[in-house]
């Protein structure tokens, strides 16, 4: 079978743009008077990277702030496009960036679950089918009915993740999100990507909590300025980061 | 037995569109029936203010004004008010662009659609007003639907256009806002098309909106078959700026991420 993500030679450009002009006025005046001009310096946040992820593996990205780990994920869930190289997805991708992310403050939990889900691609049955689920695993009860706008930061984050999970995703992509909610409910999540893994899911997991990359991942790979250092078995290469990188914890 | 993930289709996504089109008339008009009623009163002032300063005091000779009146204006705040809505379509979402990959054309789409829905209430609640002010019934009105689709499809293309354009340049609003006033003074909706002077009249022919407008008077107040000139305009109208908007919008919506 074909590995469910190929990423290949991929380079990745951001434009750093000072005294950005973001309105024709601005663009005018820069006609005229240097001094106003928009200035880009390209900055290469990846540079060549190239790795496979199998089905059914749990690949670690570890590395320091600014390494380039949010935005190597965000490539492969297409929300970027690399400058270079490119990336194949085999699969129905959940990317977990950020929980919660498109809810409408004035809407119900039950009427977010519907919008957030179609955000990503489902259709109503699909959506019917799981709805259920959700609610239970969001733990919300009857909140389901109160707009989202009275919720805690928990319940937020509760009833983003528990849409996240299921999307019935082929791929899922965690970035940092377990750091929020409570401790109980943060193992809960743990022990629902343990599951999902054991099903047969795909995962591509950013953590600066070196024992759960350890508990959940087959692999690591570790960044460093935009380059690929080395990619291979968990503990090693958390060893060889703690070993380049003075501090002890990994950074979002 | 796996496929790969390529751009996303819009048809994947059509319950996303439909959410996005109830989600804004839920939160335009849950708990308030009045917010219904505030979307009504602004046509209904337009109509009261040029049927009082037209007629009245710049003495425009049009039989049975206010029903001219709402013909036109109904459909031109569709237009306008979508081509605004859409400069922000993008803009304002910043955050579901950042961080979840749905086809982009989507929130334009969702925004005309939802304007689109608001017209076609607001054509019901004054529906009433036209029987009542004598609109002539006649087969014509059999093609208000076919113009009205050609006016959603090229207001489509400049909806497209204007929200990626808007990305790089934020004040496209403020600009949209004083050509959309030049516009509506360009297009037959408070005057009749004849009584603009020969000279200037290629002009206003030129105009998309003059064409979608012209069409309405002929089907509702004149009670005759749309000029056929006029039609086919109008179609060549939606196809360009459905053409040129989708490729613009193409072309740039690989860099939204990054720019907004
Ligand atoms: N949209 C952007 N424009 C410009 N620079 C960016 C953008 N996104 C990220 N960067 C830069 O790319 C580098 C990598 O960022 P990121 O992927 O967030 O690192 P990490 O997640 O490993 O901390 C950082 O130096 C960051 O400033
Ligand atoms: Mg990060």
């Amino acid at each position: 079978m074909l590995p469910a993500i190929e990423v290949r030679h991929v380079w990745k450009q951001f434009l750093i743009r000072h005294n950005r002009a973001d309105s024709l006025k601005e663009r005018f005046i820069g006609l005229f008077n240097q001094r106003y001009r928009e200035r880009c310096e390209p900055f290469w946040a990846l540079r060549d990277i190239s790795f496979t992820v199998e089905h059914g593996e749990a690949l670690g990205l570890i590395g320091p702030n600014g390494s380039g780990k949010s935005t190597l994920l965000r490539l492969i869930a297409r929300t970027l496009y690399p400058t270079k190289g490119e990336i194949i997805v085999r699969g129905r991708v959940a990317p977990m960036i950020e929980l919660g992310v498109g809810f409408h403050h004035e809407l119900t939990g039950q009427e977010n679950i519907y919008l957030n889900a179609s955000l990503y691609g489902l259709t109503r049955r699909e959506i019917d089918r799981v709805y259920h689920d959700i609610v239970e695993f969001s733990e919300l009860g009857e909140f389901i009915d109160v707009p989202v706008k009275n919720y805690s930061t928990g319940m937020y984050a509760r009833l983003g993740f528990s849409i996240a999970v299921h999307l019935d995703p082929d791929i899922l992509l965690v970035d940092e999100v377990l750091a929020v909610g409570d401790e109980r409910f943060q193992n809960k999540c743990l022990e629902k990507m343990l599951e999902l893994r054991k099903q047969g899911k795909t995962i591509v997991f950013i953590s600066h909590i070196a024992e759960i990359v350890q508990r959940l991942c087959d692999r690591a790979c570790l960044l460093m300025q935009g380059r690929m250092v080395e990619l291979g078995e968990v503990s090693k290469i958390i060893e060889l980061y703690r070993s380049a990188a003075a501090p002890r914890v990994l950074t979002p | 037995m796996s496929t790969i993930e390529t751009q996303p289709s819009l048809f994947q996504y059509r319950e996303l569109l439909k959410n996005l089109v109830i989600k804004d008339l839920k939160v335009k008009y849950r708990n308030s029936f009045l917010g219904f009623l505030w979307s009504l009163l602004n046509p209904l002032m337009m109509i009261i203010v040029y049927s009082v300063v037209l007629r009245y005091i710049l003495r425009v000779q049009i039989e049975n004004f206010p029903l001219f009146l709402i013909i036109g204006i109904l459909p031109w705040n569709l237009f306008s008010g979508t081509a605004i809505a859409a400069t922000e379509a993008i803009t304002g979402n910043a955050n579901l662009i950042k961080k979840i990959a749905f086809p982009r054309e989507v929130l334009p789409l969702a925004t005309v659609l939802f304007h689109v829905a608001q017209f076609l209430l607001a054509l019901l609640v004054f529906f009433p007003a036209l029987a009542f002010l004598g609109a002539p019934w006649t087969p014509a009105i059999a093609l208000y639907p076919l113009v009205l689709l050609l006016q959603v499809v090229f207001t489509g293309g400049v909806a497209l256009f204007l929200s990626a354009i808007a990305v790089a340049y934020r004040d496209i609003k403020y600009l949209t806002e004083i050509a959309l006033m030049i516009l509506f003074w360009m297009t037959p909706v408070v005057y009749h098309f004849s009584m603009v002077p020969e000279r200037v009249r290629w002009l206003f022919e030129l105009n998309p909106m003059t064409a979608y407008i012209t069409a309405y008077h002929d089907m509702l107040y004149w009670g005759r078959w749309p000029d056929a000139q006029m039609v086919l305009l109008g179609s060549l109208w939606a196809v360009l700026a459905l053409g040129v908007g989708s490729w613009v919008f193409r072309r740039r919506q690989r860099l939204f991420t990054e720019d907004l």
